[in-house]
Protein backbone atom coordinates (compact mmCIF):
# COMPACT_ATOMS: atom_id res chain seq x y z
CA UNK A 1 0.00 0.00 0.00
CA UNK A 2 1.46 3.33 -1.04
CA UNK A 3 2.15 5.76 1.80
CA UNK A 4 1.73 9.54 2.06
CA UNK A 5 5.52 9.79 2.24
CA UNK A 6 5.91 7.95 -1.09
CA UNK A 7 3.31 10.20 -2.72
CA UNK A 8 5.23 13.25 -1.52
CA UNK A 9 8.43 11.83 -3.02
CA UNK A 10 6.78 11.06 -6.38
CA UNK A 11 5.14 14.51 -6.44
CA UNK A 12 8.53 16.11 -5.88
CA UNK A 13 9.97 14.17 -8.84
CA UNK A 14 7.01 15.30 -10.97
CA UNK A 15 7.38 18.91 -9.79
CA UNK A 16 3.93 19.05 -8.26
CA UNK A 17 3.00 20.48 -4.86
CA UNK A 18 0.65 18.44 -2.73
CA UNK A 19 -0.97 20.39 0.07
CA UNK A 20 -1.64 18.95 3.54
CA UNK A 21 -5.38 19.06 2.84
CA UNK A 22 -5.00 17.03 -0.37
CA UNK A 23 -2.47 14.41 0.70
CA UNK A 24 -4.96 12.09 2.42
CA UNK A 25 -7.48 11.80 -0.41
CA UNK A 26 -4.76 11.80 -3.08
CA UNK A 27 -2.99 8.88 -1.39
CA UNK A 28 -6.29 6.96 -1.30
CA UNK A 29 -6.92 7.70 -5.00
CA UNK A 30 -3.40 6.68 -5.94
CA UNK A 31 -3.62 3.50 -3.88
CA UNK A 32 -6.72 2.47 -5.85
CA UNK A 33 -5.11 3.38 -9.18
CA UNK A 34 -1.90 1.50 -8.33
CA UNK A 35 -3.95 -1.54 -7.22
CA UNK A 36 -5.55 -1.39 -10.68
CA UNK A 37 -2.10 -1.21 -12.32
CA UNK A 38 -1.06 -4.21 -10.19
CA UNK A 39 -3.57 -6.39 -12.04
CA UNK A 40 -0.94 -6.86 -14.78
CA UNK A 41 0.81 -9.17 -12.35
CA UNK A 42 -1.95 -11.69 -13.01
CA UNK A 43 -0.60 -12.06 -16.55
CA UNK A 44 2.09 -14.60 -17.26
CA UNK A 45 5.49 -13.13 -18.07
CA UNK A 46 6.35 -13.24 -21.70
CA UNK A 47 10.00 -13.14 -22.60
CA UNK A 48 9.56 -11.69 -26.06
CA UNK A 49 10.52 -8.02 -26.06
CA UNK A 50 8.41 -5.39 -27.75
CA UNK A 51 10.09 -2.43 -29.33
CA UNK A 52 7.89 -0.82 -31.95
CA UNK A 53 4.32 -0.40 -33.12
CA UNK A 54 3.58 -1.46 -36.68
CA UNK A 55 7.29 -2.21 -37.18
CA UNK A 56 8.09 1.46 -37.61
CA UNK A 57 11.57 2.25 -38.85
CA UNK A 58 13.68 5.10 -37.57
CA UNK A 59 13.20 8.16 -39.77
CA UNK A 60 16.66 9.31 -40.72
CA UNK A 61 17.59 12.13 -43.08
CA UNK A 62 20.51 14.32 -44.01
CA UNK A 63 21.18 17.14 -41.57
CA UNK A 64 20.19 20.10 -43.75
CA UNK A 65 20.28 23.65 -42.43
CA UNK A 66 16.85 25.27 -42.67
CA UNK A 67 15.43 28.54 -41.44
CA UNK A 68 14.02 28.36 -37.90
CA UNK A 69 11.05 30.23 -36.46
CA UNK A 70 11.76 33.93 -35.91
CA UNK A 71 12.75 34.79 -32.35
CA UNK A 72 10.05 37.43 -32.02
CA UNK A 73 7.35 34.89 -32.93
CA UNK A 74 8.63 32.40 -30.37
CA UNK A 75 8.69 35.13 -27.71
CA UNK A 76 5.17 36.30 -28.53
CA UNK A 77 3.72 33.88 -25.96
CA UNK A 78 5.61 35.66 -23.18
CA UNK A 79 4.67 39.20 -24.25
CA UNK A 80 7.82 39.57 -26.31
CA UNK A 81 10.26 38.42 -23.62
CA UNK A 82 13.12 40.66 -22.54
CA UNK A 83 16.00 41.63 -24.84
CA UNK A 84 15.33 38.57 -26.98
CA UNK A 85 15.28 36.15 -24.01
CA UNK A 86 12.77 34.34 -21.85
CA UNK A 87 12.70 35.77 -18.37
CA UNK A 88 12.76 33.30 -15.47
CA UNK A 89 13.09 33.39 -11.70
CA UNK A 90 16.47 32.94 -10.10
CA UNK A 91 17.35 29.29 -9.84
CA UNK A 92 19.03 29.79 -6.45
CA UNK A 93 18.47 32.17 -3.58
CA UNK A 94 20.98 34.92 -2.87
CA UNK B 1 -32.32 4.22 -49.18
CA UNK B 2 -29.04 5.51 -50.51
CA UNK B 3 -27.36 7.27 -47.61
CA UNK B 4 -25.53 10.33 -48.81
CA UNK B 5 -22.78 11.95 -46.80
CA UNK B 6 -23.23 15.34 -45.18
CA UNK B 7 -20.07 16.64 -46.86
CA UNK B 8 -21.15 15.48 -50.34
CA UNK B 9 -24.59 17.05 -49.81
CA UNK B 10 -23.16 20.46 -48.86
CA UNK B 11 -20.62 20.31 -51.66
CA UNK B 12 -23.34 19.44 -54.21
CA UNK B 13 -25.52 22.36 -53.13
CA UNK B 14 -22.59 24.77 -53.38
CA UNK B 15 -21.49 23.52 -56.81
CA UNK B 16 -25.06 23.69 -58.15
CA UNK B 17 -25.11 27.24 -56.75
CA UNK B 18 -28.27 26.58 -54.73
CA UNK B 19 -26.55 28.16 -51.78
CA UNK B 20 -23.27 30.00 -51.29
CA UNK B 21 -20.47 28.90 -49.02
CA UNK B 22 -20.97 32.11 -47.05
CA UNK B 23 -24.66 31.27 -46.50
CA UNK B 24 -23.79 27.76 -45.33
CA UNK B 25 -21.12 29.13 -43.02
CA UNK B 26 -23.49 31.75 -41.59
CA UNK B 27 -26.08 29.04 -40.95
CA UNK B 28 -23.51 27.07 -38.93
CA UNK B 29 -22.41 30.18 -37.05
CA UNK B 30 -26.09 30.89 -36.24
CA UNK B 31 -26.51 27.31 -35.00
CA UNK B 32 -23.48 27.77 -32.73
CA UNK B 33 -24.93 31.05 -31.44
CA UNK B 34 -28.22 29.31 -30.65
CA UNK B 35 -27.09 25.94 -29.34
CA UNK B 36 -23.62 26.23 -27.89
CA UNK B 37 -24.88 27.67 -24.62
CA UNK B 38 -26.64 24.36 -23.95
CA UNK B 39 -24.09 21.99 -25.52
CA UNK B 40 -20.79 23.69 -24.53
CA UNK B 41 -19.13 22.07 -27.54
CA UNK B 42 -17.04 25.07 -28.62
CA UNK B 43 -14.50 26.70 -26.34
CA UNK B 44 -13.57 29.27 -29.01
CA UNK B 45 -15.27 30.35 -32.22
CA UNK B 46 -13.52 31.89 -35.23
CA UNK B 47 -16.34 33.57 -37.23
CA UNK B 48 -14.10 36.12 -38.99
CA UNK B 49 -11.67 33.51 -40.30
CA UNK B 50 -14.59 31.27 -41.27
CA UNK B 51 -16.40 33.98 -43.28
CA UNK B 52 -13.17 35.15 -44.89
CA UNK B 53 -12.47 31.61 -46.12
CA UNK B 54 -16.10 31.15 -47.22
CA UNK B 55 -15.94 34.26 -49.40
CA UNK B 56 -12.74 33.01 -51.02
CA UNK B 57 -14.52 29.74 -51.83
CA UNK B 58 -17.52 31.61 -53.27
CA UNK B 59 -15.15 33.61 -55.48
CA UNK B 60 -13.64 30.36 -56.79
CA UNK B 61 -17.11 28.95 -57.52
CA UNK B 62 -18.06 32.17 -59.32
CA UNK B 63 -14.94 31.83 -61.48
CA UNK B 64 -15.96 28.26 -62.30
CA UNK B 65 -12.88 26.74 -60.68
CA UNK B 66 -12.92 23.20 -59.36
CA UNK B 67 -13.06 22.67 -55.60
CA UNK B 68 -10.95 20.28 -53.51
CA UNK B 69 -13.07 17.56 -51.82
CA UNK B 70 -13.37 19.37 -48.45
CA UNK B 71 -13.18 22.89 -49.80
CA UNK B 72 -15.72 25.25 -48.25
CA UNK B 73 -17.07 22.66 -45.80
CA UNK B 74 -17.52 24.15 -42.29
CA UNK B 75 -15.70 22.09 -39.67
CA UNK B 76 -14.06 22.14 -36.27
CA UNK B 77 -10.84 21.04 -34.58
CA UNK B 78 -10.33 19.60 -31.12
CA UNK B 79 -8.49 22.10 -28.95
CA UNK B 80 -5.27 20.04 -28.87
CA UNK B 81 -4.65 20.50 -32.62
CA UNK B 82 -2.37 23.50 -33.11
CA UNK B 83 -3.76 26.42 -35.09
CA UNK B 84 -1.36 29.25 -35.87
CA UNK B 85 -2.41 32.47 -34.15
CA UNK B 86 -5.56 30.85 -32.71
CA UNK B 87 -5.55 29.98 -29.02
CA UNK B 88 -4.97 26.25 -28.41
CA UNK B 89 -5.38 25.21 -24.78
CA UNK B 90 -6.02 21.44 -24.53
CA UNK B 91 -8.78 22.74 -22.24
CA UNK B 92 -6.17 23.13 -19.53
CA UNK B 93 -5.61 26.17 -17.36
CA UNK B 94 -1.86 25.70 -17.91
CA UNK B 95 -2.21 26.57 -21.63
CA UNK B 96 -4.73 29.39 -21.36
CA UNK B 97 -3.65 32.22 -23.61
CA UNK B 98 -1.22 30.02 -25.59
CA UNK B 99 -1.23 30.85 -29.27
CA UNK B 100 0.77 28.41 -31.45
CA UNK B 101 3.24 29.85 -33.93
CA UNK B 102 2.67 27.02 -36.42
CA UNK B 103 -0.18 24.90 -37.73
CA UNK B 104 -0.55 21.19 -37.11
CA UNK B 105 0.18 19.41 -40.40
CA UNK B 106 -3.41 18.17 -40.73
CA UNK B 107 -4.74 21.70 -40.31
CA UNK B 108 -2.09 23.12 -42.66
CA UNK B 109 -3.35 20.65 -45.29
CA UNK B 110 -7.06 21.35 -44.73
CA UNK B 111 -6.57 25.12 -44.49
CA UNK B 112 -4.69 24.88 -47.79
CA UNK B 113 -7.89 23.59 -49.39
CA UNK B 114 -10.08 26.24 -47.77
CA UNK B 115 -11.70 24.13 -45.07
CA UNK B 116 -13.90 26.56 -43.12
CA UNK B 117 -12.78 26.49 -39.48
CA UNK B 118 -15.71 27.43 -37.22
CA UNK B 119 -13.75 27.18 -33.97
CA UNK B 120 -12.00 24.94 -31.47
CA UNK B 121 -13.86 22.33 -29.50
CA UNK B 122 -14.01 21.10 -25.94
CA UNK B 123 -12.11 18.08 -24.62
CA UNK B 124 -10.97 16.41 -21.46
CA UNK B 125 -7.92 18.26 -20.16
CA UNK B 126 -4.94 17.05 -22.26
CA UNK B 127 -7.29 14.35 -23.63
CA UNK B 128 -7.22 12.55 -20.26
CA UNK B 129 -10.74 11.34 -19.66
CA UNK B 130 -13.76 9.58 -21.11
CA UNK B 131 -16.45 12.17 -20.43
CA UNK B 132 -15.05 15.58 -21.43
CA UNK B 133 -15.70 16.61 -17.82
CA UNK B 134 -12.05 17.18 -16.90
CA UNK B 135 -12.04 20.20 -19.26
CA UNK B 136 -11.22 23.49 -17.50
CA UNK B 137 -14.22 24.92 -19.40
CA UNK B 138 -16.66 22.31 -18.03
CA UNK B 139 -17.81 19.32 -20.10
CA UNK B 140 -19.65 19.20 -23.43
CA UNK B 141 -23.22 17.90 -23.37
CA UNK B 142 -24.81 15.18 -25.44
CA UNK B 143 -27.11 16.42 -28.24
CA UNK B 144 -29.42 13.42 -27.61
CA UNK B 145 -29.83 14.28 -23.91
CA UNK B 146 -28.31 17.37 -22.29
CA UNK B 147 -28.17 15.59 -18.91
CA UNK B 148 -25.62 13.18 -20.32
CA UNK B 149 -22.00 13.57 -21.38
CA UNK B 150 -20.93 13.77 -25.02
CA UNK B 151 -18.14 11.31 -24.21
CA UNK B 152 -14.45 11.87 -24.26
CA UNK B 153 -12.00 12.96 -24.69
CA UNK B 154 -13.07 14.50 -28.04
CA UNK B 155 -16.52 15.26 -26.59
CA UNK B 156 -16.65 18.77 -28.02
CA UNK B 157 -16.19 17.59 -31.61
CA UNK B 158 -18.95 14.98 -31.19
CA UNK B 159 -21.28 17.46 -29.52
CA UNK B 160 -20.65 20.02 -32.29
CA UNK B 161 -21.19 17.57 -35.18
CA UNK B 162 -24.15 15.82 -33.52
CA UNK B 163 -25.65 19.19 -32.58
CA UNK B 164 -25.51 20.44 -36.18
CA UNK B 165 -22.79 22.99 -35.34
CA UNK B 166 -20.16 21.61 -37.78
CA UNK B 167 -20.28 19.26 -40.77
CA UNK B 168 -17.34 17.27 -39.41
CA UNK B 169 -14.46 17.63 -37.00
CA UNK B 170 -11.03 16.28 -36.21
CA UNK B 171 -10.36 14.79 -32.80
CA UNK B 172 -7.58 12.64 -31.38
CA UNK B 173 -7.75 9.06 -30.13
CA UNK B 174 -5.25 7.78 -27.55
CA UNK B 175 -7.43 5.11 -25.93
CA UNK B 176 -10.78 5.62 -27.66
CA UNK B 177 -11.18 9.39 -27.61
CA UNK B 178 -12.57 9.63 -31.15
CA UNK B 179 -14.59 6.39 -31.23
CA UNK B 180 -16.28 6.60 -27.82
CA UNK B 181 -17.73 10.14 -28.18
CA UNK B 182 -18.82 9.24 -31.72
CA UNK B 183 -20.59 6.21 -30.23
CA UNK B 184 -22.22 8.27 -27.45
CA UNK B 185 -23.50 10.90 -29.92
CA UNK B 186 -24.67 8.62 -32.77
CA UNK B 187 -21.84 9.53 -35.16
CA UNK B 188 -19.06 7.87 -37.13
CA UNK B 189 -15.58 8.10 -35.59
CA UNK B 190 -12.43 6.81 -37.26
CA UNK B 191 -9.14 6.15 -35.51
CA UNK B 192 -6.62 5.61 -38.33
CA UNK B 193 -3.60 3.30 -38.10
CA UNK B 194 -0.67 4.54 -36.01
CA UNK B 195 1.55 6.28 -38.56
CA UNK B 196 -1.23 6.95 -41.12
CA UNK B 197 -1.92 10.55 -40.10
CA UNK B 198 0.73 13.10 -39.13
CA UNK B 199 0.65 14.15 -35.48
CA UNK B 200 2.91 17.17 -36.05
CA UNK B 201 1.23 19.94 -34.07
CA UNK B 202 -1.03 17.60 -32.11
CA UNK B 203 -0.22 18.43 -28.50
CA UNK B 204 1.12 15.16 -27.09
CA UNK B 205 -0.52 13.06 -24.40
CA UNK B 206 0.93 9.55 -24.95
CA UNK B 207 3.03 9.57 -28.10
CA UNK B 208 3.05 5.83 -28.81
CA UNK B 209 -0.78 5.78 -28.80
CA UNK B 210 -2.00 9.23 -30.00
CA UNK B 211 -3.66 9.41 -33.41
CA UNK B 212 -5.76 12.12 -35.12
CA UNK B 213 -9.08 11.03 -36.62
CA UNK B 214 -12.38 12.41 -37.93
CA UNK B 215 -15.83 12.45 -36.32
CA UNK B 216 -18.50 12.65 -39.02
CA UNK B 217 -22.18 11.99 -39.70
CA UNK B 218 -21.75 9.06 -42.12
CA UNK B 219 -19.08 6.60 -43.23
CA UNK B 220 -18.85 8.35 -46.63
CA UNK B 221 -17.99 11.58 -44.79
CA UNK B 222 -15.33 9.77 -42.77
CA UNK B 223 -13.85 8.37 -45.99
CA UNK B 224 -13.66 11.85 -47.52
CA UNK B 225 -11.86 13.26 -44.47
CA UNK B 226 -9.61 10.19 -44.16
CA UNK B 227 -8.49 10.65 -47.78
CA UNK B 228 -7.61 14.28 -47.04
CA UNK B 229 -5.61 13.73 -43.85
CA UNK B 230 -3.67 10.55 -44.68
CA UNK B 231 -0.38 11.73 -46.16
CA UNK B 232 3.30 11.28 -45.42
CA UNK B 233 4.82 14.07 -43.34
CA UNK B 234 8.52 14.17 -42.60
CA UNK B 235 7.81 16.47 -39.64
CA UNK B 236 6.36 13.47 -37.77
CA UNK B 237 9.00 10.77 -37.45
CA UNK B 238 6.29 8.11 -37.01
CA UNK B 239 4.55 9.06 -40.29
CA UNK B 240 4.76 6.09 -42.66
CA UNK B 241 5.59 6.69 -46.34
CA UNK B 242 3.37 4.46 -48.49
CA UNK B 243 1.12 4.38 -51.52
CA UNK B 244 -2.28 5.53 -50.31
CA UNK B 245 -5.43 4.01 -51.80
CA UNK B 246 -8.34 6.47 -51.49
CA UNK B 247 -11.32 5.20 -49.51
CA UNK B 248 -13.99 7.55 -50.86
CA UNK B 249 -14.32 5.86 -54.24
CA UNK B 250 -14.18 2.32 -52.84
CA UNK B 251 -17.19 2.26 -50.51
CA UNK B 252 -19.43 -0.05 -52.55
CA UNK B 253 -17.49 -3.24 -51.84
CA UNK B 254 -19.22 -6.58 -51.89
CA UNK B 255 -19.17 -8.21 -48.46
CA UNK B 256 -19.90 -11.74 -49.73
CA UNK B 257 -17.22 -14.07 -48.44
CA UNK B 258 -15.66 -11.44 -46.20
CA UNK B 259 -14.75 -12.95 -42.81
CA UNK B 260 -15.72 -10.89 -39.77
CA UNK B 261 -14.19 -11.94 -36.46
CA UNK B 262 -16.17 -11.68 -33.23
CA UNK B 263 -14.11 -12.15 -30.05
CA UNK B 264 -16.15 -13.30 -27.08
CA UNK B 265 -14.00 -11.24 -24.69
CA UNK B 266 -15.33 -8.01 -26.26
CA UNK B 267 -18.91 -9.08 -25.57
CA UNK B 268 -18.50 -9.57 -21.84
CA UNK B 269 -19.72 -7.08 -19.23
CA UNK B 270 -21.64 -5.21 -21.90
CA UNK B 271 -25.04 -3.60 -21.18
CA UNK B 272 -27.92 -5.78 -22.49
CA UNK B 273 -29.12 -3.12 -24.96
CA UNK B 274 -25.60 -2.75 -26.35
CA UNK B 275 -25.21 -6.52 -26.69
CA UNK B 276 -28.57 -6.79 -28.47
CA UNK B 277 -27.72 -4.01 -30.95
CA UNK B 278 -24.32 -5.54 -31.72
CA UNK B 279 -25.89 -8.98 -32.26
CA UNK B 280 -28.43 -7.41 -34.62
CA UNK B 281 -25.57 -5.76 -36.50
CA UNK B 282 -23.89 -9.15 -36.84
CA UNK B 283 -27.14 -10.46 -38.38
CA UNK B 284 -27.12 -7.55 -40.86
CA UNK B 285 -23.58 -8.43 -41.95
CA UNK B 286 -24.58 -12.10 -42.27
CA UNK B 287 -27.46 -11.07 -44.52
CA UNK B 288 -24.97 -9.14 -46.68
CA UNK B 289 -23.06 -12.37 -47.24
CA UNK B 290 -20.27 -11.99 -44.69
CA UNK B 291 -19.03 -15.01 -42.79
CA UNK B 292 -18.92 -14.60 -39.00
CA UNK B 293 -15.89 -16.20 -37.34
CA UNK B 294 -16.00 -16.67 -33.58
CA UNK B 295 -12.62 -16.33 -31.97
CA UNK B 296 -10.83 -15.44 -28.77
CA UNK B 297 -8.55 -12.52 -27.84
CA UNK B 298 -7.34 -13.71 -24.46
CA UNK B 299 -5.02 -10.75 -23.88
CA UNK B 300 -7.92 -8.28 -23.63
CA UNK B 301 -8.09 -8.79 -19.86
CA UNK B 302 -4.68 -7.15 -19.39
CA UNK B 303 -5.16 -4.39 -21.97
CA UNK B 304 -6.50 -1.74 -19.60
CA UNK B 305 -3.78 -1.78 -16.94
CA UNK B 306 -1.13 -2.08 -19.68
CA UNK B 307 -2.59 0.98 -21.37
CA UNK B 308 -2.84 3.08 -18.23
CA UNK B 309 0.70 2.25 -17.13
CA UNK B 310 2.27 3.04 -20.51
CA UNK B 311 0.07 6.04 -21.38
CA UNK B 312 0.63 7.66 -17.99
CA UNK B 313 4.38 7.01 -18.17
CA UNK B 314 4.49 8.76 -21.53
CA UNK B 315 2.26 11.56 -20.25
CA UNK B 316 4.50 12.22 -17.25
CA UNK B 317 7.37 12.68 -19.67
CA UNK B 318 5.46 14.66 -22.32
CA UNK B 319 3.91 17.02 -19.78
CA UNK B 320 7.30 17.75 -18.23
CA UNK B 321 7.60 20.65 -20.70
CA UNK B 322 4.96 22.76 -18.93
CA UNK B 323 7.03 24.95 -16.66
CA UNK B 324 5.32 28.32 -17.17
CA UNK B 325 8.46 29.88 -18.62
CA UNK B 326 7.94 29.87 -22.39
CA UNK B 327 4.15 29.92 -22.85
CA UNK B 328 0.88 29.50 -21.06
CA UNK B 329 0.04 30.00 -17.43
CA UNK B 330 2.64 31.09 -14.88
CA UNK B 331 1.89 31.18 -11.17
CA UNK B 332 2.40 34.62 -9.73
CA UNK B 333 4.52 33.56 -6.82
CA UNK B 334 7.57 34.56 -4.87
CA UNK B 335 10.44 32.13 -4.52
CA UNK B 336 13.02 30.59 -6.78
CA UNK B 337 12.71 28.94 -10.18
CA UNK B 338 11.90 25.47 -8.86
CA UNK B 339 9.14 26.79 -6.60
CA UNK B 340 7.67 28.76 -9.49
CA UNK B 341 7.62 25.68 -11.74
CA UNK B 342 6.00 23.53 -9.02
CA UNK B 343 3.35 26.18 -8.27
CA UNK B 344 2.63 26.72 -11.98
CA UNK B 345 2.11 23.00 -12.54
CA UNK B 346 0.03 22.45 -9.39
CA UNK B 347 -2.24 25.40 -10.16
CA UNK B 348 -2.26 24.85 -13.92
CA UNK B 349 -3.04 21.10 -14.15
CA UNK B 350 -6.40 19.72 -13.00
CA UNK B 351 -6.75 16.73 -10.63
CA UNK B 352 -7.03 13.96 -13.28
CA UNK B 353 -3.94 15.20 -15.13
CA UNK B 354 -2.03 15.35 -11.85
CA UNK B 355 -3.11 11.81 -10.95
CA UNK B 356 -1.91 10.49 -14.31
CA UNK B 357 1.41 12.36 -14.08
CA UNK B 358 1.89 10.89 -10.59
CA UNK B 359 1.08 7.35 -11.75
CA UNK B 360 3.44 7.78 -14.70
CA UNK B 361 6.23 9.12 -12.50
CA UNK B 362 5.66 6.24 -10.07
CA UNK B 363 5.90 3.47 -12.70
CA UNK B 364 9.04 5.03 -14.17
CA UNK B 365 10.78 5.60 -10.83
CA UNK B 366 13.71 3.56 -9.55
CA UNK B 367 12.55 0.36 -7.90
CA UNK B 368 9.22 0.20 -9.78
CA UNK B 369 10.32 0.48 -13.41
CA UNK B 370 10.73 -3.28 -14.00
CA UNK B 371 7.55 -4.30 -12.21
CA UNK B 372 5.32 -1.83 -14.04
CA UNK B 373 6.72 -0.08 -17.10
CA UNK B 374 8.94 -2.87 -18.39
CA UNK B 375 6.36 -5.57 -17.71
CA UNK B 376 3.60 -3.54 -19.37
CA UNK B 377 5.80 -2.98 -22.41
CA UNK B 378 6.37 -6.74 -22.75
CA UNK B 379 2.65 -7.39 -22.37
CA UNK B 380 2.01 -4.82 -25.08
CA UNK B 381 3.81 -7.19 -27.42
CA UNK B 382 1.50 -10.01 -26.31
CA UNK B 383 -1.58 -7.91 -27.16
CA UNK B 384 -0.14 -7.09 -30.59
CA UNK B 385 0.52 -10.79 -31.28
CA UNK B 386 -2.98 -11.82 -30.26
CA UNK B 387 -4.42 -9.36 -32.81
CA UNK B 388 -2.04 -10.79 -35.45
CA UNK B 389 -3.38 -14.26 -34.67
CA UNK B 390 -6.97 -13.03 -34.95
CA UNK B 391 -6.34 -11.45 -38.35
CA UNK B 392 -5.05 -14.77 -39.64
CA UNK B 393 -8.65 -15.99 -39.24
CA UNK B 394 -10.66 -12.95 -40.34
CA UNK B 395 -10.56 -9.78 -42.47
CA UNK B 396 -11.69 -7.45 -39.71
CA UNK B 397 -13.07 -7.64 -36.18
CA UNK B 398 -16.44 -6.50 -34.94
CA UNK B 399 -17.11 -5.41 -31.32
CA UNK B 400 -19.05 -2.86 -29.31
CA UNK B 401 -17.34 0.56 -29.17
CA UNK B 402 -18.20 0.97 -25.49
CA UNK B 403 -19.91 -1.42 -23.06
CA UNK B 404 -22.36 1.35 -22.15
CA UNK B 405 -24.23 4.29 -23.66
CA UNK B 406 -23.54 7.91 -22.64
CA UNK B 407 -23.10 8.41 -18.88
CA UNK B 408 -25.06 10.92 -16.88
CA UNK B 409 -22.99 13.88 -15.70
CA UNK B 410 -20.77 13.54 -12.65
CA UNK B 411 -20.26 9.78 -12.73
CA UNK B 412 -16.57 9.90 -13.66
CA UNK B 413 -15.55 12.05 -10.72
CA UNK B 414 -17.27 9.62 -8.34
CA UNK B 415 -15.29 6.61 -9.51
CA UNK B 416 -12.20 7.09 -11.70
CA UNK B 417 -11.40 3.35 -11.97
CA UNK B 418 -14.93 2.47 -13.11
CA UNK B 419 -14.61 5.14 -15.79
CA UNK B 420 -11.22 3.76 -16.91
CA UNK B 421 -12.92 0.37 -17.30
CA UNK B 422 -15.45 1.76 -19.77
CA UNK B 423 -12.55 2.08 -22.23
CA UNK B 424 -12.10 -1.72 -22.38
CA UNK B 425 -13.29 -2.11 -25.98
CA UNK B 426 -11.30 0.77 -27.48
CA UNK B 427 -7.95 0.70 -25.64
CA UNK B 428 -6.65 -2.63 -27.10
CA UNK B 429 -6.75 -1.10 -30.59
CA UNK B 430 -4.40 1.74 -29.59
CA UNK B 431 -2.07 -0.72 -27.87
CA UNK B 432 -1.65 -2.48 -31.22
CA UNK B 433 -1.71 0.73 -33.33
CA UNK B 434 -4.55 -0.63 -35.50
CA UNK B 435 -7.27 1.29 -37.37
CA UNK B 436 -10.82 1.14 -35.97
CA UNK B 437 -14.10 2.84 -36.63
CA UNK B 438 -17.25 3.38 -34.61
CA UNK B 439 -20.62 3.65 -36.35
CA UNK B 440 -24.14 3.99 -34.95
CA UNK B 441 -25.96 0.64 -34.76
CA UNK B 442 -28.93 1.14 -32.43
CA UNK B 443 -30.49 2.89 -29.47
CA UNK B 444 -30.92 1.87 -25.83
CA UNK B 445 -34.37 2.00 -24.13
CA UNK B 446 -33.74 5.68 -23.25
CA UNK B 447 -33.12 6.48 -26.93
CA UNK B 448 -29.36 6.93 -26.49
CA UNK B 449 -27.16 5.86 -29.44
CA UNK B 450 -25.12 2.65 -29.41
CA UNK B 451 -21.82 2.32 -31.30
CA UNK B 452 -20.53 -0.63 -33.31
CA UNK B 453 -16.77 -0.93 -33.61
CA UNK B 454 -14.95 -2.38 -36.62
CA UNK B 455 -11.23 -3.07 -36.13
CA UNK B 456 -8.98 -3.63 -39.13
CA UNK B 457 -5.52 -4.69 -40.17
CA UNK B 458 -2.85 -2.00 -40.16
CA UNK B 459 -3.46 0.61 -42.89
CA UNK B 460 -6.71 -1.05 -43.99
CA UNK B 461 -9.04 1.87 -43.17
CA UNK B 462 -10.63 1.35 -46.58
CA UNK B 463 -12.18 -2.02 -45.68
CA UNK B 464 -13.64 -0.62 -42.45
CA UNK B 465 -15.12 2.44 -44.15
CA UNK B 466 -16.67 0.31 -46.90
CA UNK B 467 -18.12 -2.15 -44.35
CA UNK B 468 -19.58 0.75 -42.34
CA UNK B 469 -21.04 2.27 -45.49
CA UNK B 470 -22.66 -1.03 -46.46
CA UNK B 471 -24.22 -1.30 -43.00
CA UNK B 472 -25.68 2.21 -43.31
CA UNK B 473 -27.17 1.34 -46.70
CA UNK B 474 -28.57 -2.00 -45.52
CA UNK B 475 -30.24 -0.38 -42.51
CA UNK B 476 -31.57 2.64 -44.47
CA UNK B 477 -29.51 4.98 -42.32
CA UNK B 478 -31.89 4.21 -39.43
CA UNK B 479 -29.33 4.83 -36.70
CA UNK B 480 -27.63 7.88 -38.19
CA UNK B 481 -28.01 11.35 -36.75
CA UNK B 482 -30.95 12.07 -39.08
CA UNK B 483 -31.73 15.58 -37.94
CA UNK B 484 -28.19 16.63 -38.82
CA UNK B 485 -28.09 14.67 -42.06
CA UNK B 486 -31.28 16.25 -43.41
Amino acid sequence: MITQEEIRKIAKLAKLYVSEEEIGSLTEDMARIIAFADTINAAADTQEPFDSIQSLQNALREDVVRPSYPQEEILRNVNGGEDGYFRTKQSREG
Amino acid sequence: MAVQGKIAALRGRMLRREVSCEEITRAYLDAIEKKNGALNAYVLTTPDTALHTARAVDAKIARGETLAPLEGIPMTLKDNISTKGIETTCCSRILKGYSPIYNASVWEKLAGQNAVLLGKTNMDEFAMGSTCETSCFGGANNPYDLDRVAGGSSGGVASAVGGGMAAYGLGSDTGGSVRQPASFCGLVGLKPTYGAVSRYGLIAYASSFDQIGPITVTAADAAAVCDAICFYDEQDSTSVPRRYEPAAGALEQDLRGVRIGVAKEFMQAVQPAVLKAVEEAIAVYRSLGAEIVELSLSTLSIALPVYYILACAEASSNLGRYDGIRYGYQAGTAGNLNECICRTRSEGFGPEVQRRILLGTYVLSAGYFDAYYKKAQTLRGAVVRSFDEAFAKCDFLLAPTAPVTAFRHGRAAANPIETYQSDICTVPVNIAGLPALSLPCGFDPDGMPIGLQLIGRAFDEKTLLAAAHRFEQATDGAYLCREVLA
